[in-house]
């Protein structure tokens, strides 16, 4: 393409003067623009944006790629990829987020809770051992034919 | 005897970091001041500038095959190549590049020889019965 190095993305601007040549290269305002902090991370001296989903944005605008909800020469996000419409959705919700998750976690908590108490301590109807027919199946299980059976007796009288 | 009054709207719905505030909760919906608006107006005329850019490309008798959008390659050069020449090692950063990459290799070692060592000493005392798979 026919764009030159200085109109890539560089290292983390120290003085002013970079900082306003950064913005102007970013197609941003000189108050707008707020680089990462220099923590080493490799951001260089690309711009912090709000973290907004593009849900967010307007969708009644006319948008350049209106897929995107974005404008040509505008800024994207670090996590654009993670902001499409597709993906991360930061809309606010109906219901506070506190809400929602003491509601969920009360939720799981509880039901995992009992499914562990039932795990240890199962309880069920008391049961005997099983009754089988034919003196409990002597001829089934192997038993000699030519020999008499052991006499099982089921019943009390 | 009175009580507080009912906590307003906006500190029930309590902002946090996943989602934003909507609008009517948000106090900057109703800032009218005037640096607002002038800022306001300076980003509209970078925006108009940047949109008169595009349509001279876009509605260009002969207009080129692909109108490339300098942020969109910006981004992906910040993303992939700006990465290495902006890296330092700090203490933060080393930490993080330990954890993320010997942690799990480590853990993962960790487990599995743990529950073959217990598989092991089932077999020699005789309480585990092998199972009989001929898939593998």
């Amino acid at each position: 393409s026919e764009m030159s190095m200085d109109m890539m993305p560089g290292p983390y601007p120290r003085t002013p003067e970079e900082r306003a040549a950064a913005a102007k290269k970013y197609n941003m305002r000189v108050e707008d623009y707020q680089p990462y902090p220099d923590d080493g991370f490799g951001y260089g001296d690309y711009p912090m944006l709000p973290n907004k989903s593009q849900y967010e944005r307007d969708p009644w605008y006319q948008w350049d790629q209106p897929d995107m909800r974005h404008n040509w020469g505008e800024p994207m996000h670090w996590h654009f990829d993670m902001y499409i419409r597709n993906r991360a959705d930061t809309s606010p919700t109906v219901v506070p987020w506190h809400t929602m998750s003491k509601h969920f976690f009360i939720f799981l908590g509880t039901m995992l809770a009992m499914f562990g108490l039932g795990a240890i301590y199962p309880s069920y109807m008391p049961v005997g051992p099983k009754q089988y027919p034919f003196n409990d199946l002597y001829l089934e299980k192997g038993g000699d034919p030519n020999k008499k059976p052991p006499p099982v007796i089921h019943y009390e009288i | 005897m009175a009580s507080a009054p009912p906590p307003s709207v906006a500190r029930l719905y309590r902002p946090n970091r996943f989602v934003s505030l909507p609008a009517e909760l948000d106090p900057d919906t109703y800032d009218t001041s005037p640096e607002k608006r002038r800022a306001e107006a300076e980003r509209l005329a970078i925006r108009s500038q940047l949109k008169r850019q595009y349509l001279l490309q876009l509605n260009n008798p002969s207009p080129p095959a692909v109108i490339e959008d300098p942020a969109l390659i910006r981004w992906a050069y910040a993303k992939s190549q700006n990465v290495y020449p902006t890296f330092r090692p700090t203490p933060k950063t080393s930490f993080l590049g330990a954890a993320y990459a010997l942690g799990p290799l480590l853990f993962w070692i960790a487990v599995l020889k743990a529950h073959r060592d217990y598989k092991e000493k089932r077999i020699q005392e005789g309480k585990y019965k092998r199972p009989f798979s001929v898939f593998f």
